[in-house]
Parts: structure tokens; sequence; C-alpha cells
């Protein structure tokens, strides 16, 4: 009834506006030029107060019908806007300048909307899509690191398509995921990372990955860097409330590129590069094996003779990865840019530095722009992917470890016998002995191919001179066929004769949504009020068929056909979400800006009422330079402050227990883990933020800096335990309460900028910190249990904590933070069996991202620098070394050492406590190198304030001169060329898991991890 | 036509998002039920019912000296030396998976079972489940003690108060009351066919259940042998109408289909759980003569020889087989050296030997027990008698549930044995002795029970000798017992020391010998 009645008040209002004014239009042309009088192309000419209008073509050529009286809008990111009322001429030609920061520049903020920067009052940033495209990385998400203020990016190894995990602004959620919404061209798309919990053989404990053994790549990977042109990257829950729920942890905002006017066009464009491993591992090679050849793989044995065969088993195992890309796009626009088109295609193909390890992926893109007639305007893009991977395994007995492992006087590339079955070199058996590298790489298999089609349809309609209407409909669908082979001779496959699983993941998100926007009414010349509402739905569906096999009859033959014993298991899972959003904007004097919004999301995964939430957010901007014009002589600036909430909702199905199938005797149904919570809520996070946009020097120089805190209250904690009494064992239960606070600076500058040579500088300053500030019924931790990989170390945290903490058996102290050491043994003594913190903390200081770009003639050359400072690592791969006698630290074992600290004879909290003087000999003290028991802790291994410098990435281009084509140019680009720090691992850049992993995950957790190598690239651009 | 069209396309999205209160109603997960039929519940319970004591079994079996534990130097035989020594494992959840099951495993799955039961009127099912309950609170309260009852299961309470034990005895008491009104009941939808679809262990026979509740109802008041209110009449009268044969043992028969092996005897050669575990000197000299000057029938069938043919147990006082030269080290309980697997195996060592749970023999020895205590020879000695022989008959039967040990006891050996053990004035000796080979390498609970009753080294008042004849406590007890002997397991480390605290510590639960302090029923306390 109420709905009804809302329709035909709406129907109502429509009919009753008034006619658009019919004018006399004329054609209006002109040519864009910049600050060196070269045309610009892609300038938006918009006629005031519409969307109607056009984009100059790439001899700076605009064609527009507008009345006269009207005014043209010329806008394009990065340059100061102008507008230009049309009166008798003809023709209007217009110079842009070029800035380092402007208020009056154009930006593409929240559903796709183009504002004035001055009018916002919330934290955003650009990045150009020709910055991200040149690192010719294959993942896009990978080159924001440093690149925006606020953002962290970990890729899960070196290895081609491995997964990567980005947040904004810190860790808030404990247990759920911390990475952001994407949206392409308004549409949301799906940036999962598989979790190896879809597999059938994850339901058993022996044959469980548990996100730790494999990874699987990031969708968002599927897309190709090069048909980006824009990415907005709104950080805080005040830009991104507009997009709800699936916002919370902000918005990354992609717009493609289309085609320009003029007459069409083929740009071609390849990359060749070649990839080498940057950092080698380094073993000892002096003693063998601790029983000689008949231990395991440890090595506290008697020294290698002189007279042994040693061999570099490290260097030889790794080769050089080869890349090739080739990206071939056709695009044009008609002159009057009523129509575009822009139809791209790419092929990748990368060889990674671990042999047989390799992504490929092919991309074929579409993109129209049309204006129908004059009141409405239609955009299609679709895209297409093609990929395919191939990954090593890695941690627990991954090819990394396998070949640190291998005895130095076996040569690990004779991998088979004779007789072509695995080569085995100790006489711990199959599943006792890590694989050999080769044989890992060779046999093992972990390959993954999606095809991914993603379509995007919007129409505007201006039938009224004071508002638009903008349906959007977009379909995001993908099958991923992911294929697991653990070989029946493997490390890992042994016991059940070989392992085969298959998982196929078919995805299909919908989403619809309707803008309907009113324009800024005047209500005097110098107030007006403007703003919109909208509605989506959202309509996500996962189907996950998986099967594992077992027992293989044909040892190579790789099918579920050839296996004896198989299990299959499906995963469906759906969501619905419904919202209904507005916002209003008020404008005084084009200085003070006032907007509200407010947004209701209805969703299927919180049970009723609590699934329907309201919240709201208001922010502010003041641009006090035009308040006061005095201040201009000098600077101009805003300053800006927001508050908001935003609302999040549960994964699916956690609130209703669900009965599983057992594989007990007789089978029959009994309850999983999981204990219901029918008064689940959904969280909530209330953030507020304040900043200032200040430039000088004519927008030479600008400054933008940001203070934000966010508190998330009712947090939901996945996976929590609590006493079996309850008839559970886990449970999904609100109560967490975490605190987030940080700094964002972002200097811009343009020092020298003349005809032949300039300088353009962009500097991002980071700092956050999360902090748990309560658990659900004062439980003492919460941990993300795939994070728990070697040794007793895991992302656990506490009340007082940082929500990047990590928790552990770490060693006793006395009053005066002295070690205790035990009486009998003379070795410390750790927590065992509790988890303790001991005061690390992964989240940096803070981070400074430095991207310089430097032009002199047809020459130009960009880099960025990324600084960190501090931050803990747990170097595990260290700690499986050493418990090994591999690390060339456990060297001088047979020099005797005192452990400082004191013994636990009773008067270790005392004035006069007992100095240890207990003389241990590491050779023949089996716990001084190892941690099986309540002796010896990890945290020797967790590195305290690690800092690097890394030279992320490095163009030069040179443009050929204009006979050679219609553009030209050629180019050299090196990524991960070159790092200095102070981590005695391989790369402190490093995830233990995949960027499946909710909470804090693996991040900062290295284990048996390939550090991501040097790549060189070059190639040509050429467009004709 | 603008404005119609713009109407037109506002108007359709208003409608899609309407009547958002349906399309909202996706939240039941489609790849699990949330209820299923009454009699899909008890397969896993039945499974965990027999098969979940055989876990914790590994660990109470070296407190009750059944067996030692014989690899060398790891972490994995210091703790089980631990044990050996009386102690416990500190932070992990080592002997306490009866906790997990009893209150996970029945949990909420029993509850829902025994509410569609009652709503449908299949009094069988009903019975069963408050059998099972009645089970898991008499089976955990017999391990730990104090338990949750009285609070368990309430949703929305993360914080349990434990029950003290006399309350759960009642407990137990007043479910099998309930048990054996509904399973005598033949009205409503009472359905063997229905109940056999999940009932592995009776078939559907709501009889056989019966029994098994006068039984359980047995056993339950003989451990309050301590006390002045043990009623020795009643147990003889529970028995009574318990079993009357083997026929009507309590076992599971595994079904050995799962690719995940779960569904194979826990002690089986497959899931390769005992491959180090070794008999002990203590239930050898039960068997070898050493005790009752006559060799055991039953001790080829279910013990292990040695290289040299001969029987040896491991001193429990050392690690690892300790002095034994390796021509005496005992073979693996499935009959092979080091850590040889192979069939046959033997006894319920086996993967498909079926599991018990509560048996014939074990509840004629009850008897005996409480005819002995109450005077009356006569009962006493035919009881001992029937459980003597329905013992052997029991291991014949094992050593044939996975055609493993092809030569049988035969009936002469039989009478040969009986007329041998039977003394002239029967003592608790011998009928203590006796039980604890019939529940040898499976009625660990039941065992531990025993001893602690007679607190390991009681005396017979009668004859002055000991229950449990040469059983003598580690020497080397382990340090956080204080010299004290141990009566209970702490509760579950991961259910209870990390997330129900302050109800642990209200029982003395944090205290480093709480494994230690003596329980209710086994002390005179009323």
């Amino acid at each position: 009834m109420m709905k009804k009645r809302l329709l035909a008040v709406v129907l109502g209002v429509l009919c009753s506006a008034a006619p658009a004014l019919a004018q006399q239009t004329k054609t209006v042309t002109g040519t864009v030029t910049g600050d060196e009088g070269a045309p610009l192309t892609g300038v938006s000419v918009i006629i005031k107060g519409t969307q109607n209008g056009t984009n100059t073509n790439d001899q700076g050529r605009y064609s527009v019908r507008v009345a006269p009286g009207q005014v043209l809008q010329f806008r394009r990111i990065g340059t100061n806007p102008v507008e230009r009322t049309v009166g008798a001429a003809n023709t209007i030609d217009v110079v842009l300048h070029s800035v380092a920061a402007n208020l009056g520049a154009v930006v593409v903020t929240a559903l796709g909307r183009q504002v004035e920067a001055r009018s916002l009052g919330t934290s955003q940033q650009v990045v150009s899509g020709n910055s991200v495209a040149q690192t010719q990385r294959p993942d896009f998400v990978n080159a924001l690191q440093g690149r925006v203020a606020g953002v962290t990016v970990t890729s899960s190894s070196g290895a081609p398509g491995a997964s990567t995990e980005i947040t904004i602004r810190g860790v808030s959620s404990i247990s759920s995921t911390n990475q952001p919404l994407i949206v392409i061209d308004g549409q949301p798309v799906d940036n999962q990372t598989l979790n190896s919990g879809v597999f059938a053989s994850d339901a058993v404990t022996s044959s469980m990955f548990a996100n730790r053994t494999v990874d699987f790549t990031n969708r968002a990977s599927d897309f190709n860097p090069e048909d980006i042109e824009s990415i907005t990257v709104l950080k805080g829950p005040e830009a991104a409330a507009l997009y709800g729920i699936d916002a919370a942890n902000g918005a990354i905002l992609i717009t493609t590129k289309r085609g320009k006017p003029g007459a069409g066009g083929v740009e071609y464009s390849n990359d060749f590069a070649i990839v080498k491993l940057r950092t080698m591992p380094t073993v000892q090679q002096v003693y063998g094996r601790t029983n000689g050849d008949n231990g395991a793989f440890q090595y506290f044995g008697a020294p290698y003779a002189d007279t042994a065969a040693k061999y570099d088993n490290v260097t030889g195992f790794f080769r050089d990865g080869v890349t090739q890309r080739h990206n071939l796009a056709f695009s044009g626009a008609a002159p009057d840019n009523h129509i575009n088109y822009r139809i791209s295609s790419s092929y990748l193909n990368q060889r990674g530095v671990i042999p047989n390890a390799m992504y490929r992926r092919i991309n074929v893109t579409g993109a129209s722009t049309a204006n129908v007639n004059d009141w409405v305007k239609t955009d299609l893009s679709l895209m297409y992917a093609y990929d395919n991977n191939n990954q090593p395994f890695k941690g627990d007995g991954g090819p990394f470890l396998g070949l640190l492992s291998w005895p130095a006087n076996d040569n690990a590339a004779n991998w088979l016998t004779p007789s072509g079955l695995r080569r085995t070199v100790t006489n711990q058996g199959l599943t006792g002995e890590y694989d050999n590298p080769y044989y890992n790489v060779y046999k093992n298999k972990n390959q993954a191919t999606t095809n991914r089609l993603t379509g995007n349809f919007t129409l505007t309609l201006t039938p009224f001179s004071w508002g638009s209407i903008k349906p959007n409909v977009g379909v995001d669908a993908y099958s991923t066929e992911n294929l697991i082979n653990r070989d029946p001779q493997s490390y890992y496959g042994a016991l059940f004769n070989g392992i085969l699983d298959q998982a196929t993941d078919v995805t299909r998100n919908l989403n619809e949504q309707t803008l309907f926007n009113v324009n800024a009414h005047h209500f005097t010349k110098n107030f007006s009020i403007g703003g919109f509402l909208g509605q989506s739905v959202l309509d996500q569906r996962t189907n996950v068929e998986a099967i594992t096999g077992e027992g293989y009859l044909s040892p190579t033959f790789v099918s579920e056909n050839n296996t004896a014993n198989r299990t299959t298991l499906t995963t469906l899972t759906r969501r619905r979400l419904v919202s209904g959003f507005g916002q209003i904007t008020a404008n005084y004097h084009d200085y003070l800006y006032l907007n509200y919004a407010g947004r209701n999301d209805w969703t299927s995964t919180i049970p009723r009422p609590n699934n329907s939430f309201f919240y709201p957010s208001a922010s502010a901007s003041f641009v006090f330079s035009d308040a006061f014009p005095s201040i201009q002589r000098f600077m101009t600036g805003k300053l800006r402050a927001a508050i908001a909430e935003v609302g999040r909702d549960a994964p699916p199905y956690s609130y209703v227990p669900g009965l599983q199938f057992k594989p007990t005797t007789g089978n029959g149904y009994g309850y999983n883990f999981w204990g219901p919570n029918y008064n689940l809520k959904p969280e909530f996070a209330k953030s507020h933020e304040y900043g200032t946009e200040l430039s000088f020097f004519h927008d030479r120089l600008g400054l933008d800096a940001t203070y934000y805190q966010k508190k998330t209250t009712d947090q939901i904690v996945q996976n929590i335990r609590g006493s079996y009494a309850t008839g559970f064992i886990l449970f999904n239960l609100n109560g967490a309460t975490t605190q987030n606070n940080g700094v964002e600076l972002t200097l811009r500058g343009t020092p020298v900028q003349r005809r032949d040579f300039s300088w353009d500088f962009v500097a991002n300053y980071d700092h956050h910190h999360g902090k748990v500030l309560s658990l659900p019924h004062d439980l003492p931790e919460s941990y993300v249990s795939d994070t728990w990989l070697y040794g007793n170390v895991r992302s656990g945290t506490a009340p007082g904590l940082s929500t990047e903490s990590l928790t552990g058996y770490f060693f006793l102290r006395n009053k005066q933070g002295q070690l205790l050491i035990d009486p009998q043994t003379g070795l410390p003594i750790n927590s065992n069996p509790n988890f303790i913190n001991a005061g690390f903390d992964r989240t940096p200081k803070y981070t400074v991202g430095l991207t310089n770009t430097f032009r002199y003639k047809r020459f130009s050359l960009s880099g960025l620098l990324d600084f960190r400072r501090g931050g803990d690592i747990y170097n595990a791969t260290q700690s499986y070394l050493v418990a090994n006698g591999l690390a060339t630290s456990t060297l001088n074992r047979d020099t005797p050492v005192i452990i400082p600290g004191v013994l636990r004879d009773g008067n270790e909290n005392t004035s006069h406590p007992t100095t240890n003087n207990i003389v241990v000999n590491p050779a023949t003290e089996t716990q001084f190198f190892q941690q099986t028991s309540s002796e010896m802790s990890q945290e020797l291994y967790i590195q305290k304030n690690i800092n690097w410098v890394r030279l992320r990435d490095l163009t030069l281009t040179y443009q050929l001169p204009a006979s050679f084509a219609r553009s030209a140019s050629v180019y050299v680009t090196g990524t991960d060329l070159w790092m200095k720090t102070n981590y005695t691992g391989l790369d402190p850049l490093t995830n233990g898991n995949s960027a499946a992993v909710g909470g804090a995950g693996g991040a900062g957790i290295d284990f048996g991890n390939l550090p991501v190598p040097r790549t060189f690239n070059f190639g040509i651009r050429l467009g004709f | 036509m603008k404005r119609a069209a713009a109407g037109v396309l506002l108007a359709g999205a208003l409608a899609l998002s309407a009547g958002c209160t349906d399309y909202l109603n996706v939240n039941n997960n489609p790849n699990v039920p949330t209820t299923v039929a009454a009699n899909l519940y008890l397969p896993p319970m039945e499974h965990w019912m027999a098969t979940s004591p055989q876990y914790d079994g590994l660990l109470i079996g070296l407190y009750n000296q059944e067996w030692a534990y014989a690899l060398g130097s790891s972490f994995a035989s210091t703790y089980r030396y631990n044990f050996q020594r009386m102690g416990y494992l500190s932070g992990s959840d080592v002997s306490a998976q009866q906790w997990r099951d009893v209150y996970w495993n029945f949990g909420q799955n029993l509850t829902d079972m025994m509410t569609k039961a009652r709503a449908e009127q299949r009094w069988d099912i009903l019975g069963v489940g408050y059998v099972l309950r009645a089970w898991g609170w008499q089976t955990l309260t017999d391990l730990h003690g104090e338990i949750p009852v009285k609070e368990a299961y309430d949703p929305g309470r993360f914080a349990f108060d434990y029950d003290p034990q006399s309350y759960v005895y009642d407990q137990v008491h007043v479910l099998l009351d309930s048990a054996i009104i509904y399973l005598n009941r033949t009205d409503g939808a009472v359905d063997p066919t229905y109940l056999a679809q999940g009932d592995n262990i009776y078939k559907g026979d709501r009889t056989k259940w019966l029994k098994f509740a006068y039984g359980l109802y047995a056993l339950s008041m003989n451990h309050y042998s301590n006390k002045s209110t043990y009623k020795p009449d009643s147990v003889i009268k529970l028995v009574d109408n318990s079993f009357q044969s083997g026929a009507d043992d309590a076992l599971l028969t595994y079904t050995g289909i799962d690719p995940g092996l779960q569904d194979l005897n826990f002690l089986g050669q497959t899931r390769d759980n005992i491959t180090w575990y070794r008999q002990a000197q203590f239930a050898v000299g039960l068997m070898d003569g050493s005790d009752f000057g006559v060799v055991d029938p039953r001790m080829t069938r279910i013990l292990s020889p040695a290289a040299d043919s001969g029987y040896y147990g491991l001193d429990i006082n050392q690690p690892g087989f300790g002095a034994l030269p390796p021509s005496k080290q005992p073979y693996n309980f499935w009959g092979y050296p080091g850590s040889t697997h192979g069939h046959p195996g033997k006894y319920v060592f086996d993967d498909k030997a079926k599991e018990p749970i509560m048996t014939y023999a074990e509840l004629q020895f009850i008897k005996a027990e409480a005819a002995l205590r109450k005077g009356d020879q006569a009962t006493a000695k035919a009881a001992y008698t029937a459980g003597v022989s329905a013992s052997i008959d029991f291991v014949n039967a094992r050593n044939q549930d996975d055609g493993q040990w092809p030569t049988q006891i035969s009936s002469a050996e039989k009478s040969a044995f009986l007329a041998a053990i039977t003394p002239a004035t029967l003592t608790l000796t011998d009928v203590m002795s006796q039980k604890y080979i019939a529940l040898y390498g499976w009625g660990h609970n039941e065992i531990w029970m025993d001893l602690r009753r007679y607190h390991y080294t009681d005396k017979d008042p009668a004859t002055g000798q000991q229950v449990f004849p040469n059983f003598s406590p580690p020497t080397n007890l382990y340090p956080d017992n204080g010299g004290k002997l141990v009566y209970r397991i702490r509760p579950r480390y991961n259910s209870e020391y990390v997330w129900n605290i302050p109800a642990l510590q209200a029982i003395g639960g944090l205290a480093p010998d709480y494994h230690t302090k003596e329980m209710w029923i086994t002390t005179s306390q009323p």
C-alpha cells in the first residue's frame, strides 16, 4: 500500500514537471589545447546543467550542438576546468592548464558521478589507468601499492597468478574480509580468491589444505590493466556509504576506456619481459644428515667429507621467467561523439621462475556509448576473459622448502629412479620426506582455468531540464575449473595413493541499480540544493561442485575416472541485497557544501527483523580560499569533515546451524561445528574524518591531509570457539569492537615545467593502526586458524592488541623482563600451552610511496619508490631451517652458550634472582634448535620493526617521431628491481596464506614463500 | 513520450525493490538440511558411543595398566609415558574425546531426535534417546566428576556451571526411568523397521534397548559400592532384567566404506592408532598363571607373543620396552613385530571387529560383585561362572568378526579353565580380575571405575588380599600429582580451560593436581 502511494507520487512529479524549453540549437566547434599548445584529447565538453556533450578527438577538436546562452564546460582530469557561454561565434577554442592540485578539477566519485573536487567532503584519490598499465603488472591491484595513501597491497607469493590482498586503512575486521569493493563502470565485480574449503578433500584433516599449501588467483586479476582509464579509491566508509555493506572497507572505482572522436584508430602494444629471482636463499653445506644417510632432512650430523661432491641445487632449480603480452585495440567515435566505440583484445603469457609455473590470459572487451537522441544516452561495456594458471604448491612440503631441505651432497635435478618412480634419499618413506622440488613441480599440479564474462548496460535519460534517470543493469559471471593433483608417490599424496581434487566454481552475480538525479536547484543566486535517490538490487550466486578421488589405479593417469574412492561436495552460496539510498547536497556560494546521505539495506544473511538497517552520513566541504579571497595570493584550500555510519552483514548461512552428512558408521546426519545465533545483527562502523586540501604556487604544489577514526561495534566474529556445553564448537557472534585510526598525506608537486623538461612528483604517506577493544563474551583470544602455519604462532588478537598482532607460545619472563630458564636444561621456558601476547604487531609505523615523473623532449622517466618503517614479520622459513640444522646460523653449533636469563627456581621474582650459568651445547642439546616442546619459542624468529625501501617500478619511454606512425613509443620497464631491508629472510612482503583468508590473514608470515621476482620489460606502443 | 518512458523506468525500478520480503528468503543453506527424520540422527551417535571411549581408552588403558607405550623418545611417547605415570597432557584435548562427543555429537542432535520422536509418537526412538542421554552423562561424570548438566545446551549461554556428581548420577537414573517407560511401549508409531534404519547396534529391536537400559542402570547403581546407600539387591534385580546372554551384547559393526576411513574399528590396523602400544605386566599377570596359577585360554587370543613365543608385559615404570631384550619384546596387538600392519589381526583389534559398548559378561560380573558384597555366595558363583563363560564366547566371537583368528577356544578348554579358576569360596579378587579380563582392550571406562572404586590397591576385607592382585601404582608418579594417584580426567582443554574458566575455578579445576582429586562416587560420602 505504502509502496503504491509512493509510486503515484513519483509519477505525479514526473508528469507535472515543466517540459524542457525548446531552443534554437546550432553546432559549435573548436580546439582544446594544453599549456604547450599541444592538442588535448579526451577533454569532456558538457553543456552545463545537462548530461549532454562530447569529448575532444585526438587532434583536440570537438563539435557539439548547443543553444546560445547555454554554458559549455571543458573538463579534463588533472586540469583546471574552463566554462564558456555560447554566443554568436560558432568556434570556441580553449586552453586548459594542467595543475598538480586544483579544487576545480573534475573527479569521479561514488556511483560514477563526476563532480568538482571542491564539493567533496570526503577523502578519495585518483590514479590514472596509464600509470598502472605502464608497470606491466598482470594484476592491476599490485600496481596500487604506494600510488594511493592508505592502500596496502600484499601479494601471496612471486608465483604467476598468485593472489593479492588489498586493504584500505588497515585491518578492522578480526575474522571477515578486509578487502574493498571493486566497481567497474558502475558494476560491482567479484574479487574473490577461491577458498580451499570448497574442495571435497578439505573435509578430512589429513588431506586438507586450509588455504596454506595452495593459492588461487584473485579474480580482479582477470581484468586487463590496458582497458583502465582511471581508478578512484574511496577510502573511508564516508564515501563508500553510498555503495553500502560491501564497501565497508572502502571502494575502488574503475572507469574503463571509451573511444575518442575522430577517425577510427588502431593501437597495438606489446611487452616482453625477463623475470629473475632477486635473492636466492642460502643453506649451510657443512653438516650432513643427523643419522648419516638414514635420517630425515635434519642436518645435525657429521660434517660432509672434504672430498664429498656438493651441488648448488638452489641455483640450478630456478629458471628465467619469460613474459609476453600483446594488446590490440580499435577505437573511434563519430565527429560529434554521438556514438563511440572501443574494442580491445589482449594476450598475456607468463612463465614463472619456478619450472612449470605459468599464467596465461586472454581478454576481449568492447565498449560503446551513444547519444540515441537529445535525451537518451546509452553505455554498454562487455568483457570476456580467459585465464589459465599453474601454480606451484607453497609452504609446508612445497617445492621451495623441499629445495632448501635437499642434501647438499645429492643432485636434486636427478629426481626420478631409473624405473621412473620418485627418487627418495632418506629412509623416511614417501610420506616422511618432502618431495624433491623437481618432482613436486612436475608431478603435482594446481591448475585453474577461468572463463569470465561481465556486461554492463547503462541508460541515461534526460527527459526534463532539472534531472535525469540512470538505470543500470550488469552481470558478472564466471566459471573456474580447478584441478589439484597430488601424485600417488608425492609427499602429499602417497598416504592416499594419490589425491585428485577437482572443483568447478560457477559464479553469477547480477546487479541492478537506478539513480534518479535532481540537478542543483538555485533558491537564490548563491544557494542551491540538489541530490539524488537510488535503488539497487544485488543477487549473488556461487555454486561449487567438487569431487575428490583417492587411490590411483594407473599412477600417471590424472583423471577422476582413474580413482578408487571418490567423494563429492557441493557448496552453493546465495546472497541477496536490496538497497535504497539517496543524497542531498546544499551549495552556498560555491565555497560551502553540505552533503547528507542515507542508505537502507535489506540483506538475506541476517535474521529478521535485524536484516533491515539504515545508516546516515554527512560531510561538509569549505573552500576557505574562496570565502576569504585575500588568502588566494598565497594559496587555495579547503577544509573537509565527514561523519558516517556503515552497516555490514554476515556471510550467508551464518546463523542457522546446519546438519552435516556424517561419514561415520551407518552415515546419518549430525550438526556441524557451528551453533545457532538467531539474534545475529549487522555490525556497524562509525567513522569520522577531517582533512584539508591546500595548493600553493598556482597549483604547482598541493597537499592533501586526512585524519580518520573508525570504530566498529557489534562486529561479527566468525568461527569463535565456546564451551562444548553449548552443544557446538564454533559460533558466529556479534560483540567485538575494534578501532582504527590513521593519517594520510599526499603531497603533489610540479617543481619544473618547461617546454622541453618537466618534473612531477607525488608522495603518499600512510600511517594506520587498528586495535581490538573487546571480544564477544569476554573471550580471551580470537585467532584465524588457517594462519597457524608453522610452530605455535598465529594471527591471534585480544582486547588491547593490534588487529594485526601475533600470539604464540612465547617466552616466559620475570617482572624485570628477563627470560626464565629451566634449571634442569638451561633452556628458556615458553608459555606452552597458552597462546600469549609478546607485543608483536605486523602493522607498519608508516609507509611512503614516492612517484617521480620526468619528461625531457621525447623521453619520459617515471618510477615509484616504496618506503616502509616498522611492523613485525614472522620468519617461519628461518625457524624451519634452524630446526632442521639447515640455517647458516646453526654453523656455530659446537660453541657452547649460556642463554642470558634467570633460573625459574622460585627466586625469579625476588630481588635476588639466580642468573643462569648453565652451559648448553647446541650440537648435543636437541631442544636448542627445535621448538617441539615447552622450551625454545618461535619468538626468536619474529623480526621486529622491519623497514624497507624498494623500487617498485621504473619506466623509461621514448616517443618516436610522428613520421613513424600516428603515435609510437618504445619503453623499458622494470618492476621490483631493487630492495633494501633489515629483514634477514628473502622478502618481508609475504603472505603465508592466500587472499581467501579473512581477518589479518597470513600477511607478514613468511613460510616457504617464493619472493616476488625482478622483471625487466621492454616493448613498443603504436597507433595508426 | 520522454516523461512517460522515464516514469515507466522508475516504476520498474521500484517494482524490482518491492516484494523484497520473499526475495530475501534465500538464507536456508542449500548445502545441508536443517532437520532430518528422527532415525537419521541416530547412526553417528551410535558410532561415537562405541568409538569415542576407544580414543580416550588409549590413555585410560595406560592408567589401567592394560598396556604401555613402547616407542622410544619423541613428544608422542613422552606424553604417553606421562599418562603411564598417572599424569596428563596440559593444554591439550588428548583424553577428552568423550567430552567432545557427548556434548557435541550427542548434544543438540539428541535433543532434536527426541523432540521429533515424541511429536511423532515414536516411543522406541524416544526411549533410545533417553538411554543415550543417560549413557552420555554416566560416562562423562565417571571420567571427569563434576560436569555441566543443568545448564548444558542452554541456547544463548556461553558459561556453564558444573553440577555435583551426585546430581549427575540422579539425572542418569531419572533419564533411565523414562527410557524404561518408553521402551516398554508398543503403541503410537513404534516401528522396528523405521528404528532399524538408523540403529546399527540392535537393528531396531526395542526389547534389547530395554535390556540395555536396565544394564546401564545396574552398572550405575553398582558404582555406589563405597557408600552406605549401596543396594546390592537392586543391582542384582537390574542385572536380571538386562542381558540374558551374549546375544544381547551391545556391539557396533563397522561398515568400512568411507574413503576417509572414519567407519573402521579405531583399534584396527588401518586406523593405525595402537601400533606402538603393548600389553603391560599387570594384564599379562592376570592371564599367564602368575596370579591365578592357571594359564587363561584367552591369553593367546587377546595378547601378543614376543619373538621367542613367550608372553611378556611392559614395565610401566620404564619408558619404551624398558629392560626387555628384543626377543622378549611383545609384538603389537595385531600380532606383528614393530609397526608392521597386517591381516589378520585379532580380538577387538581388527578393522572390522565389532566394537562392544556393554556385554552380558560385564553385567554378570557386576551381579557377582553385588551378590558377594551381600554375602550370597551361590548367586555370586553362578553369575561369576556365567561371566567367565560368556567372556570366552565373546573372545571367540570377536575373533570371527573379520575371520581373523581361526583357532577357537573349545568347550572342553572352557570347562577345564572354569573348573580351575572357580574356588570354593569366591572372592572379590576373583570377580574383579575376571571382569578386568572380560573388559580388556575395550572397556577402559569401566575398568578404570573399578580400579578407582577399589582405590587401585584396596584389599578384600574377607581375604586381606588386594582386590586387583599385584597391581602396583607407578613408582615415579607425574610431578604435578604430588604423590597422589589419578582419579579423574581434566575437562576438555579447548572447551573449558580456554572458554569456561570461572566455572572451572569454582570446582578447583585449575589446580595442577586436579586430576588426583577423588570423585564423590568412589568415596563413602552420602
